[in-house]
């Protein structure tokens, strides 16, 4: 039996929300602009497509949350346009929403679960066996109990998975339930899914902006515009690159290295394995005889140390605990020692808990060293006077274990973009928001110098200023929102930047126009970019040097090259390492040695030298190509 | 172990935590009943007794008990001096003096019986985390159903404000930093200007709340959530052999009282 059937279906949001966009004119925009599909039972499903393309509409309307203006939808036989069909309906489709901490009702994990088994009425005997059942499915029995803020985001969502399983769902829906996921929290959500459609038959439906989770089903399809445009095997999809593009979706990471290759004339077959990859260019290496040329690649990080310390960051024995002297004490930093030169594009990495928010939290003072706070006296702190006063933090030559410091003048000259920063947006328009921090920072400023100051932010991140100076934030999208926050950063010039997570959630494309513009900024407005990022692949593309930590220890702090290469520290740390990384040690393997700094575009210029087809060739495939 | 980080819960697996909630609110209404039903320094010495009693045997460290009574000294200390002051005494302390020994008393015994009351109080919050509070209470409450009181509802919305406040105070505390990283000054200044600087917190907040309820709205409808009605509940509180006990103290502290109150000469 079919488990989704789409005939001819329209929806538009109440209203047909409002546009600006030139190309519909006047024409109502539909969500979704006659949908037809068909899923089979036990079938595992794509559904790929940008922002604003249908993709949770059609998670919506699938279990009834939405109801189509025509057309019919049908579930495993049942119509969901009829209202006493609502509950069978959504017993039977389960949806996984975006984020963990949205969508959990209870504040124990086995309460939580049984919220649906509740709401159906079912007897307290046959409750009890659904949640062994759903812990069990997810491998969350060992967190029965458990506090559902304290869990990981990867575990969150496995016990949103499980409240949803609770209810024997025959239709699983997961509607970007891993964007705001750490990798490893992927993994876990994803590996559950994947057991869950080959062991219980459960069909899914799983509604990404990540090419690589979409290989994992055995159907993908690609929606624009409310219109399935694309539909058929992942593998087959995901390599038409022009159509891809048209939609704002991205080639796979193994493919985009495959097409530069082949862009730069080697003649290699696509492929998404690291392995095959690997085989097929150590075959062409040893068919053309040019064996293997150690060719040395020079070490992204320039160690440029100044006399007044502008631009810099150096960072010895840092601790912190949290809620000190209490029963939830927690060590966060134990003995960081880092120093970050002028000029990095810097990379800290390491798991959720490793103490790296804590760190930069410390960059500007936002938590402060116990010898600044206004009450710190020396005689008083005798006792830990010998471990405080061996802690040294001087960032961009101001000294912040001294209490003298001018730490508004320190603020200023290190800006600090949070995760989701378009989620702290206030004013009443863009340029109120811009202009606070410069407000704040400069009351000295006349408007019209801050008018051009914020001018120039905005012009920098990419926003007309004439055009959304006086809209509210609220009314831009979700990248312009997140451009704005920026720009209400970087607005007041600072010489260091810090961002944390500066693409979470985003889809691919955004993620990379959010570091191509990172690079912007740093080539022009200020010294030192620090970035903190899950994403491996991120910082190997990207960063002169990055850090990884580990239980609120550096692991090591060195240039991408070396950090990545053995991948011991990795290992250690429990990360994941680089796409090419992983290539290059898989034709280490197979005795081809690859001496590049791990960037998409030298290692392609690299592999292009060795099998003789000229590294100029090769220049225009980079990492964004 | 039902954690959690906020409150003053404090972990232990004692004969009081592991009480029905529904007892020990019931016992609290009870021995609150019973300090007011005091009216000499000997029934209020059983009401002390009792309390002691139970403090042993929870688990609780008696550093943690007194610090919730820390804030209410001041208050303590201020209706003692008005009472010290304003009593209508007959017997001065000596002769000529303001002071009477029944003011005297009479503050005592107040400030007595008010710390009595906060630390019976925090006892409880000490060994009940807040969720199962709700469920005492909801379980409490479950008769009001009859005339039509939405118990069940009122319980839930309890539970959802729980839930989430840990993550809005995580929030909070984004929020604060990341307006603190862009100049906002909230350490100085007067009272104007401070609540000035809460503008760029309360907002983004306020939106975040309400994006937050949207989508959790959505998931409890795709969960199946249509209000009480034909709603079963997983979790039964259940009576056990330590309730009884409870249960026999609380009658005899009750008892007790009211024996002393019709037998004893009162303070007040």
């Amino acid at each position: 039996m079919e488990a989704i059937k789409f005939e001819k279906v329209y929806f538009s949001y109440e209203d047909g929300e409002e546009t600006d966009d030139e190309l519909f004119g006047n024409r109502p925009t539909f969500s979704l602009d006659g949908i037809d599909l068909t899923v089979q039972e036990g079938e595992f499903v794509a559904v790929l497509g940008h922002n604003g393309s249908g993709k949770s509409t059609l998670a919506r309307l699938t279990n009834g949350l939405l109801e189509p203006q025509s057309g019919k939808i049908t579930v495993l036989g049942i119509d969901t346009g009829a209202d006493k069909n609502i509950f069978e309906v959504r017993k039977n489709v389960g949806i996984v929403f975006q984020n963990p901490d949205n969508q959990t009702v209870a504040s124990i994990v086995e309460d939580d679960v049984a919220f649906g088994p509740e709401n159906i009425g079912m007897p307290r005997k046959e409750i009890g066996e659904r949640i062994d059942f759903a812990l069990n499915a997810v491998g969350m029995q060992e967190y029965r109990y458990a506090t559902t803020t304290r869990l990981s985001g990867g575990q969150k969502q496995r016990i949103a998975i499980a409240g949803v399983l609770a209810l024997k769902p025959k239709i699983m829906i997961l509607d970007e339930s891993t964007a705001m996921l750490d990798p490893r929290g992927r993994k876990e959500v994803l590996d559950v899914v994947c057991k869950l459609n080959k062991e219980e038959g459960i069909t899914v439906l799983l509604i990404t902006h990540f090419p690589e989770e979409a290989m994992l089903a055995d159907r993908a399809l690609v929606m624009d515009h409310g219109k399935i445009v694309m539909e058929g095997e992942p593998q087959e999809i995901l390599a038409r690159e022009a159509e891809l593009e048209k939609y704002s979706l991205t080639l796979p990471r193994s493919l985009k290295i495959c097409r530069a290759l082949q862009n730069g004339g080697l003649d290699i077959a696509d492929s998404y394995s690291v392995e095959e990859i690997a085989e097929s260019i150590a075959e062409k290496v040893k068919k053309t005889g040019a064996g293997t040329q150690p060719t040395t690649s020079e070490n992204r990080e320039e160690l440029r140390w100044c006399e007044d310390g502008r631009g810099e960051i150096v960072c010895e024995n840092l601790s912190y605990t949290y809620n000190e002297k209490s029963a939830f004490a927690t060590h966060a930093l134990c003995g960081v020692d880092l120093h970050i030169p002028t000029g990095a594009f810097y990379g800290i990495i390491g798991h959720t808990g490793s103490g790296k928010s804590t760190f930069v939290q410390h960059l500007n003072a936002l938590i402060k060293l116990p010898t600044a706070e206004k009450k710190y006296k020396e005689k008083k702190n005798k006792k830990n006077a010998s471990t405080v006063a061996s802690t040294v933090l001087k960032v961009n030559g101001y000294d912040l274990s001294d209490k003298k410091t001018d730490f508004l003048a320190l603020r200023r000259s290190v800006g600090m973009v949070f995760q989701y920063p378009e989620y702290q947006l206030f004013a009443e328009s863009v340029y109120e928001d811009v202009a606070f921090g410069l407000k704040n920072f400069r009351k000295e400023m006349t408007e019209a110098e801050v008018t051009d100051a914020v001018r120039e932010a905005l012009e920098t991140v990419g926003l007309s200023y004439e055009e959304v100076k006086n809209r509210s934030p609220f009314e831009l999208s979700g990248g312009q929102r997140r451009r704005v926050a920026i720009a209400g950063v970087i607005v007041t010039k600072p010489e260091i930047l810090v961002l944390d997570e500066p693409a979470a959630g985003l889809d691919p494309l955004g993620k990379e126009d959010v570091m191509k513009l990172l690079h912007k900024i740093h080539a022009d407005w200020c010294k030192t970019v620090i970035i903190v990022s899950h994403d491996m692949d991120e910082i190997s593309e990207n960063c002169t040097g990055a850090a990884i930590f580990s239980e609120g220890k550096v692991l090591a702090a060195r240039s991408p090259k070396e950090l990545f290469q053995d991948g011991e520290y990795t290992q250690k740390a429990g990360l994941d390492l680089p796409f090419t990384a992983k290539l290059v040690n898989a034709l280490k393997n197979r005795g081809v040695e690859i001496d590049c700094d791990l960037t998409t575009a030298d290692f392609v210029a690299k592999i292009l030298a060795i099998c003789g087809n000229g590294a100029d060739s090769a220049k225009g495939g980079g990492y964004d190509a | 172990m039902r954690d959690v980080a906020f409150g003053q819960y404090y972990p232990a697996k004692s004969f009081v935590h592991k009480c029905d909630p529904r007892l020990k609110l019931v016992f609290l209404i009870v021995y609150i009943v019973a300090i007011f039903l005091c009216k000499s320094f000997y029934a209020l010495g059983a009401c002390a007794l009792v309390f002691l009693l139970i403090a042993a045997f929870s688990g609780v460290p008696f550093k943690s008990l007194f610090r919730s009574v820390r804030a209410v000294i001041f208050l303590v200390v201020f209706t003692a001096i008005l009472n010290l002051l304003f009593y209508n005494g007959e017997t001065p302390i000596w002769e000529g003096f303001f002071l009477t020994w029944e003011a005297v008393y009479f503050t005592l015994f107040l400030a007595a019986r008010l710390f009595l009351l906060v630390l019976g109080s925090s006892l409880l919050t000490l060994t009940t985390t807040p969720v199962s509070l709700t469920d005492g209470l909801e379980g409490l409450l479950f008769p009001l159903k009859w005339i039509r009181f939405p118990v069940h509802e009122l319980a839930l919305i309890m539970s959802i404000a729980l839930r989430f406040i840990p993550i809005l105070t995580d929030e909070t505390g984004r929020i604060m930093n990341a307006q603190k990283a862009r100049g906002t000054d909230f350490e100085t200044g007067g009272l104007i200007k401070r609540v000035k600087a809460i503008t760029p917190i309360l907002i983004p907040l306020l939106i975040s709340a309400i994006r937050r309820a949207d989508e959790l709205g959505d998931a409890m409808d795709a969960r199946c959530y249509s209000g009480s009605k034909k709603r079963t509940k997983y979790k039964k509180l259940k009576f056990t052999w330590r309730d009884l006990i409870a249960f026999l103290v609380m009658g005899a502290l009750l008892a007790g009282v009211i024996v002393m109150k019709i037998y004893l000469p009162a303070v007040i």
